[in-house]
């Protein structure tokens, strides 16, 4: 079956996807919001998204990959928003599996190998 | 014994001193090897030296594999601290604490009406999931710095050669310049009727997907007094049951006040009994268990039910299934320690080992931590520091703290001779345990004091609340030399337990 993809934008819609795919494997990548050219306010999530778009073969079969945009600069910056609240989310961008401890938060979503390996070991 | 060993270490100043010797010839040795270092468990020992050999840019891998309990519990990369030992103790220790805190909060002026009581599975779902991203963080940081990790277990099959065999029964053959072996231990279990079956250890405590309910605390070791302890803390029915005396090896007025302390607030203590038999009377999350127990001090038998039964009487080392007789690794036989000289050299000169394992070493995460670090610095990067396992501070995180560090009372005096040593010490009340009137005078201190030597403090021991932090810097005073004089003319910091 292989894996999709789901693009959400904000946090109600983040949820509901997330319950909608319930008893599958979720991979959440968090990136602040694109302007009207597509680019981010965030620098570090135009780097790592291609990078981690690349390693997305590696996704086991049945899992979903969410890719959110959270929001603009300000609403993440608010030290209260429901991601840093609800989420536990401490930077953007992170790279997560759903329902785990395991994520990679900023730098650590540039490097390959560790995408890959949240990707495909336990 | 480690005399013995440090001449054989080094086949090269042996033929120096006594002419050249026939030197058995070994098995082939691989000419080339796949890792420069090949280490041996993922626990506070391994890891550590892992990281550091990857700083120098050596070829490492990790081998990790835990062998489930006969419960079935396992865990992740990170060895016993972080997944069933210092971790989650200290946070369910800290449940604890918090349940006594909210009790003296109504004499502070908190008000509220309904009664606390604590939740089980929220507790343990919070300390696993915390453990989890522990696990989880050793694991980028192993792949971040190019550390091959194997969740594997490792035998030696000769020289220079590991076998790795993997959770599917996958093995794997893997060759190294030198190795540590950092294997750790695992609770030991009585031998007898039921134990395997009905009884849980530490091992499975931390994650117990249930309540423990009414609990039996077999031993007398820190594992048992602490559980027993935050267990109690949480409002559970608890009772130790004690073949002979308490915390063996430390201070035994220290260990009388702690379990007195521990019986004035709520725990049974049965003395003077080991179990015999533990049978399932009926099953269940938890069930019920009944217990036969002999006394060693005549042919009492008595008999109780418990909902669970929790094994601490000791932790065995894992040295005896991983082939250290097919390289020529010495282990100790009756203890399973491998004795190592002072530079954590097993007699197999490319073998070192490290933490719990060794013989004649604290069993401390620090200790792993400092002992690989150095080793591994010494090896790759010309360092000359060894360990220093002399005044190594620690804490037991029984109800009422307690942290020590040097010698016991009874050591001192048997070292140095009872008129060589003076003990100065003091009770004290906690002032923040005034206004809830808790104990006045049960927290204590005491510092032993060699005569000889200026009175150097050779000991120190102290039982009130934060134990721990309040040992620490007077570790770091010791390794300076602290003599009683300067500890007088040090100005006291109030009002804390530590200006005592």
């Amino acid at each position: 079956m292989g894996w999709e993809e789901k693009e959400v934008r904000g946090y109600p819609e983040f949820v509901q996807a997330a319950q909608s795919y319930h008893g599958r494997p979720i991979f959440a990548l968090f990136c602040g919001d694109k302007d009207a050219e597509g680019k981010s306010w965030c620098p570090d999530c135009v780097t790592a998204e291609p990078i981690v778009r690349k390693e997305l073969h590696n996704l086991p079969d049945k899992s979903v990959f969410i890719y959110c945009l959270v929001g603009d600069r300000a609403y993440w910056k608010d030290p209260n928003n429901e991601f840093r609240r609800n989420l536990k989310l401490t930077g953007v961008p992170t790279l997560l599996k759903y329902g785990t401890p395991q994520k990679l938060v900023e730098e650590e979503c540039f490097k390959a190998e560790l995408v890959r390996m949240l990707f495909t070991e336990d | 014994s480690v005399q013995a060993h440090k001449e054989e270490d080094n086949p090269q100043k042996t033929m120096e001193v006594n002419g050249p010797t026939p030197v058995p010839v070994p098995v082939p040795v691989p000419d080339s090897y796949d890792y420069d270092l090949i280490i041996i468990g993922g626990g506070s020992g391994g890891l550590a030296a892992a990281k550091e050999a990857a700083k120098y840019e050596k070829k490492v891998m990790v081998l990790d594999f835990v062998k489930p309990t006969p419960q079935g519990s396992s865990w992740g990369l990170g060895g016993t601290c972080v997944n069933v030992g210092c971790i989650p103790k200290k946070l369910m220790h800290q449940a604890a604490l918090l349940g006594q805190a909210l009790q003296d909060s109504r004499k502070f002026g908190w008000q509220f009406t309904e009664e606390v009581k604590h939740n089980w599975m929220t507790m343990t779902e919070s300390v696993q999931n915390y453990i989890g991203s522990l696990n989880w963080g050793y694991r980028v940081a192993l792949r971040d710095k190019k550390v091959t990790y194997e969740n594997a277990y490792g035998e030696f099959v000769g020289p220079h050669t590991v076998k790795a065999t993997n959770k599917k029964g996958i093995e794997k053959l893997y060759t190294a310049e030198r190795f540590i072996i950092a294997t750790g231990e695992r609770p030991r279990y009585l031998g007898i009727p039921g134990d395997k079956e009905y009884c849980i250890s530490s091992d499975d405590l931390f994650s117990l997907p249930y309540c423990p309910g009414k609990t039996l605390v077999v031993g007398a070791s820190y594992v048992a007094l602490e559980c027993a302890g935050f267990l109690a803390g949480l409002g559970l029915d608890v009772t130790v049951m004690v073949r002979s005396i308490l915390l063996r090896g430390f201070d035994q007025d220290m260990a009388n006040r702690i379990g007195e302390y521990m019986k004035d607030h709520g725990v049974n203590f049965i003395r003077e009994f080991v179990p015999i038999k533990v049978e399932q009377v009926a099953d269940g999350a938890p069930g019920i268990l009944k217990v036969t127990a002999k006394s060693t001090a005549g042919d009492q038998i008595i008999e109780g039910e418990y909902n669970t039964v929790l094994l601490a009487i000791g932790r065995d080392s894992c040295t005896r299934k991983i082939g250290l007789d097919k390289v020529g690794v010495n282990i100790n036989e009756k203890t399973g320690k491998i004795p190592v000289n002072d530079e954590e050299q097993t007699n197999v000169p490319y073998i070192y080992a490290i933490g719990d394992i060794l013989q004649d070493k604290l069993e401390l995460t620090p200790v792993a931590i400092q002992a690989g670090r150095l080793l591994v610095r010494r090896l790759y990067a010309g360092a000359t520091t060894k360990c220093d396992y002399v005044n190594v501070p620690t804490t037991v995180f029984t109800p009422l703290e307690y942290g020590a560090c040097g010698y016991s009372e009874e050591t001192a005096v048997k070292k140095f001779g009872e008129e060589n040593i003076e003990v100065y010490h003091s009770h004290f009340w906690p002032l923040e345990w005034t206004v809830p009137s808790r104990d006045n005078n049960k927290c204590y201190a005491k510092i032993i004091c060699n005569i000889q030597d200026n009175e150097r403090v050779i000991g120190f021991h102290v039982l009130g609340p934060n134990a721990g932090e309040v040992t620490q810097g007077f570790a770091a005073a010791m390794k300076c030399g602290l003599t009683k004089e300067q500890l007088d003319s040090t100005i006291g910091i109030h009002p804390v337990c530590a200006e005592v």
